[in-house]
């Protein structure tokens, strides 16, 4: 397949062409899902093999992507690709144009310490079954389910500028849920909660201990049946790992990503309520709020050696102290705001065409434990995993829902309260932070969902976060 | 075709087993605008082959891009050394049994019939009626074309054409970025009136332009757009299906014939409506007709499939609510906004979830032109504000309903981009919930 990149590269290095890209991915991905302590589903998708051309004529691009890889069919994704672009040039008013880059020839292959696809699928089968077993034995348990993906994918980027790079990585994403009943409600738990991604072979099953915690999440659905609501107007929250890195990827990645600003996703994902005059003074949040977009760290599933349009992995400080410095750019979009290209550029798929992604879009670490955390903290809400997410076309005004929290007395984790939902402006959200725990608690969460563009792709990313406390946030909002 | 007939050969050399194939042959031309000139085009094909293989209650599934027969037996042959190392699934019964075809009508394909070219010159007349007003249009003009083939080893043998066009255009201001939407959907390109388009979307840029205003939270009045109610009805379908009811989440649970809602409520799933986006088949072959939802306020049926019909011992009937239809009333849109002294407009709804989906409860947004309604009139523009409610409660609030109703386009974004429709009028709806505002349009 090399080789039939590098032939359409040099179809596409032409006169007329000003900029192309090419790249080919073959997928695997495999699912284990047990429903009741049944297994209704497993299979596998293997070998998906997609390609996809690029190109910008006139100032505007044209692309087409095929799953078809016979000769007459790449052919005609090549005309298609240039046709789109030249045609649609008709309508363009403001030609795209930025810099050339350095060309970069590389390869990286990421290895899991347990290869699923390698791996007995008998044993895969047993491992979540006897799980799946444990999640039915209780009688207020109406419902409940325990699945795994496992994924890998083998890309190969080509430009007109030069750089050729391939990779191979892995992802997996395991959870499981429990729905409690008692006739008149009902209440559910997750675990790992719905940022269960990780990069990472079958190891990633094995860490986040499902098997150990299906007690755990059993008993706490049962319990929240019975459980009060948060009554008080506002209170301190202090937001767990898993949801916080939803919290983080809604109101700042979604809001940062350059393509928003100059109305490129309003049709579908929306617009964002930064402006390019806000950059470099916006006070985004308090000074112990830093944010960075890091491509370059292999543990989370947004590492690359260069995006989708041959950008060199970076680490880009998006808010620093408190003030918003940067954003998500192509390299189009980047040269808009007269800033450097911060590698952000992905698509799920070789047929699907590259967006404004996030990668491993992080909340740098603070100090101190959890525990320390909470200790600090005389009275508020402990709260983590997601239930309920909603934000504006802005991304100004959210409205979160957790499956739990727990009441903080006197720095002491007291009773437990049900779908906890609370709900905020962003950058006076993020100046409310007054609390992020350290390094020790700092680690990566991730999903295989993020959907962006038409047609919708869903992306694997990573976000990097510990714990942290925000002051006085509305959080009694009913239904 | 040729691939097809291999299939149903498959389906006989294998005795043993239980095939459940879908085949699609797919291809799109997407067109993304923003800022009154082009973003992108996109044009992608595929093949694809969606096979389950069961062997008594136990099953094994499989994808394979481009398809041929030589790849097809190959994986049966590694399936076979998997499958019985399996566990049941002891509520599996058996595969899609309904024979009944539709008339399985040919249809051109949209993909070649509304070329570049005529997007293009579609596009820049709208982008020409919003100049004066200082907006710019901003949105996709997309046409699919899809053959979908389901076969099974019970003997159905069917195939379903869609080739569906959809065009969403934002008119957006420069000025302060205040939004209106207008769209088309359907099969049929001649049924695309374009002066009737610009029309809509000219009267809805001008309304746009007045003053930008807040609300606080509380219950309003408001004037719901077709958008919105589709919407809400989509959300609610997912308490439809036999599916929900076995994993406890439907709000209909022990609802069958009574009823949940008011006398002026009725919803239909009619998929062969002329007016809108047809299919002729639900995900597992069964034929898919008209079905009552709700008549008259009363609950009268679930959506069942056939694995959760089996399961739970109902009758399969094949909905899928890709054809929602709510009966109109007797007003005007015109008299549902004119009888409100103080109350709201809202023309499309955002980022929707729930938060208990047993009750119904959901969070979301205003988005695409929300307005001020003052003695009858829409005099503002109203910020985008966040409702948080019961979807029943909001039905329940419905006491006015338009005599005439719009269709309304969606689409399932992922994937193959699916696009449905819903036939639905504007409602007036009291005590609805504003939670919050977002301070932004």
């Amino acid at each position: 397949m090399k080789k039939l990149v590098i032939d359409i590269i040099n179809k596409l290095n032409t006169p007329e062409i000003s900029y192309a890209d090419v790249r080919f991915t073959n997928t695997d991905d495999q699912t284990v899902y047990f429903e009741k302590g049944n297994l209704k589903h497993f299979g596998s998708d293997m070998d998906s093999m997609s390609l996809g051309i690029r190109v910008l004529v006139n100032g505007c691009w044209g692309f087409a992507g095929t799953t078809i890889l016979t000769d007459a069919s790449i052919e005609k994704t090549i005309k298609k690709a240039i046709a789109n672009a030249k045609v649609g040039s008709r309508f363009r008013r403001e030609p795209a144009s930025f810099k050339k880059l350095k060309p970069v020839k590389a390869s990286y292959t990421f290895a899991p310490k347990e290869d699923p696809f390698q791996m007995d699928d008998k044993f895969k089968i047993d491992y979540h079954e006897k799980i799946a077993k444990k999640l039915v034995g209780n009688e207020k348990i109406v419902y409940s389910y325990i699945y795994t993906v496992f994924y890998r994918q083998y890309k190969i980027f080509a430009n007109t500028e030069g750089t050729f790079v391939d990779s191979f990585v892995y992802d997996t994403m395991p959870m499981m849920y429990v729905l409690a009943s008692d006739g008149k409600e009902t209440m559910c738990r997750t675990w790992p909660g719905h940022m269960n991604g990780r990069r990472g072979g079958f190891e990633v099953v094995r860490n986040v201990k499902m098997e150990e915690n299906a007690d755990k999440i059993i008993e706490e659905a049962i319990k929240l049946l019975d459980a009060p609501r948060i009554e008080e107007e506002r209170a301190d929250i202090i937001i767990g790992g898993g949801h916080l890195a939803l919290q983080l990827h809604e109101s700042v990645g979604h809001a940062t990503e350059a393509d928003r600003i100059f109305g490129k996703e309003i049709s579908y994902a929306g617009k964002t309520f930064i402006k390019p005059a806000m950059l470099g003074t916006f006070e985004y949040g308090s000074k112990i709020v830093n944010i960075f977009s890091d491509s370059t760290n292999e543990g989370g599933m947004g590492f690359h050696l260069v995006d989708d349009e041959g950008t060199p992995g970076a680490s880009v400080d998006i808010v620093k102290n408190g003030i918003l410095l940067d954003q998500q750019t192509s390299q189009e979009t980047a040269a808009l705001l007269e800033v450097q290209p911060s590698s952000n550029m992905l698509a799920s798929f070789a047929d699907d065409i590259p967006l404004i992604r996030m990668t491993n879009f992080c909340l740098a670490p603070g100090k101190g434990s959890l525990g320390d955390l909470i200790k600090s903290t005389e009275n508020g809400y402990y709260i983590d995993f997601t239930k309920t997410w909603s934000i504006d076309d802005n991304r100004n005004n959210f409205q979160f829902t957790t499956e739990i929290g727990w009441k903080i007395e006197n720095g002491e984790l007291k009773g437990i309260v049900k779908e906890p939902t609370y709900y905020g402006i962003t950058p006076e959200f993020w100046a409310a932070c007054n609390g992020i725990c350290g390094p020790e608690e700092w680690e990566f969460h991730g999903t295989f969902h993020c959907g962006k563009g038409e047609p919708g792709q869903s992306m694997h990313l990573s976000h990097g976060v510990a714990p942290a406390r925000f002051k006085n946030i509305v959080c009694n909002v009913k239904a | 075709m040729e691939f097809r007939n291999e299939l149903v050969k498959i389906c006989e050399q294998y005795p043993e087993f239980k095939f459940n194939f879908h085949y699609r042959n797919w291809e799109t031309d997407f067109l993304r605008f923003y800022q009154s000139q082009i973003n992108y085009n996109i044009s992608k094909t595929s093949i694809t082959l969606s096979t389950t293989m069961h062997k008594g209650k136990k099953s094994y599934s499989f994808s394979l891009k481009n398809p041929t027969n030589a790849k097809l037996l190959e994986k049966i042959e590694e399936v076979k050394m998997i499958i019985d190392k399996l566990p049941e699934d002891p509520d599996f019964i058996d595969l899609e049994d309904d024979l009944t075809k539709s008339k399985e009508k040919e249809k051109l394909n949209n993909v070649e019939k509304v070329s570049l070219d005529k997007k293009i010159d579609i596009l820049k007349k709208l982008a020409k009626v919003v100049e004066p007003f200082n907006f710019k249009i901003y949105g996709t003009f997309i046409c699919n074309y899809k053959i979908l083939y389901i076969i099974n080893s019970n003997g159905v043998n069917k195939r379903e054409i869609n080739s569906p066009i959809f065009l969403e255009v934002k008119a957006v201001s420069n000025k302060n970025e205040v939004t209106v939407l207008e769209t088309y959907g359907g099969e049929n390109f001649n049924t695309f009136d374009v002066e009737r388009f610009t029309k809509d979307l000219s009267a809805k840029v001008e309304a746009a332009t007045g003053e930008i205003v807040d609300v606080e939270p509380g219950e309003y009045e408001v004037v719901l757009a077709p958008r919105c109610v589709g919407d809400y009805l989509m959300y609610l379908e997912s308490s439809m299906t036999a599916h929900s009811l076995d994993s406890k989440m439907s709000f209909f649970e022990g609802k069958l014939d009574k009823k949940v809602f008011p006398e002026n409520i009725t919803i239909t799933d009619d998929p062969e409506h002329p007016d809108l986006i047809n299919f002729d088949y639900n995900h597992d072959g069964h034929i898919y007709k008209k079905l009552p939802i709700i008549e008259k306020g009363v609950f009268k049926n679930f959506m069942v499939d056939n694995y959760y019909g089996r399961k739970l011992k109902m009758k399969k009937n094949g909905a899928e609510g890709a054809g929602l239809i709510m009966k109109t009333g007797n007003k005007t849109k015109e008299e549902l906004i004119g009888s409100i002294k103080k109350g709201l407009y809202i023309s499309s709804l955002h980022y929707m979830n729930f938060i208990n989906r047993k009750e119904t409860s959901v969070t979301g947004l205003t988005r695409d032109g929300t307005f001020l309604i003052e003695d009858g009139k829409l005099t503002k523009v109203v910020n985008n504000l966040r409702f948080t409610e019961k979807i029943s409660d909001i039905i329940c609030g419905i006491t006015d309903i338009e005599n005439r109703s719009y269709t309304i386009p969606s689409s399932s974004n992922y994937g193959e981009f699916q696009i449905y429709s819903a036939k639905i009028p504007h409602v007036k709806v009291k005590g609805f919930k504003i939670s919050s505002s977002t301070r932004t349009v």
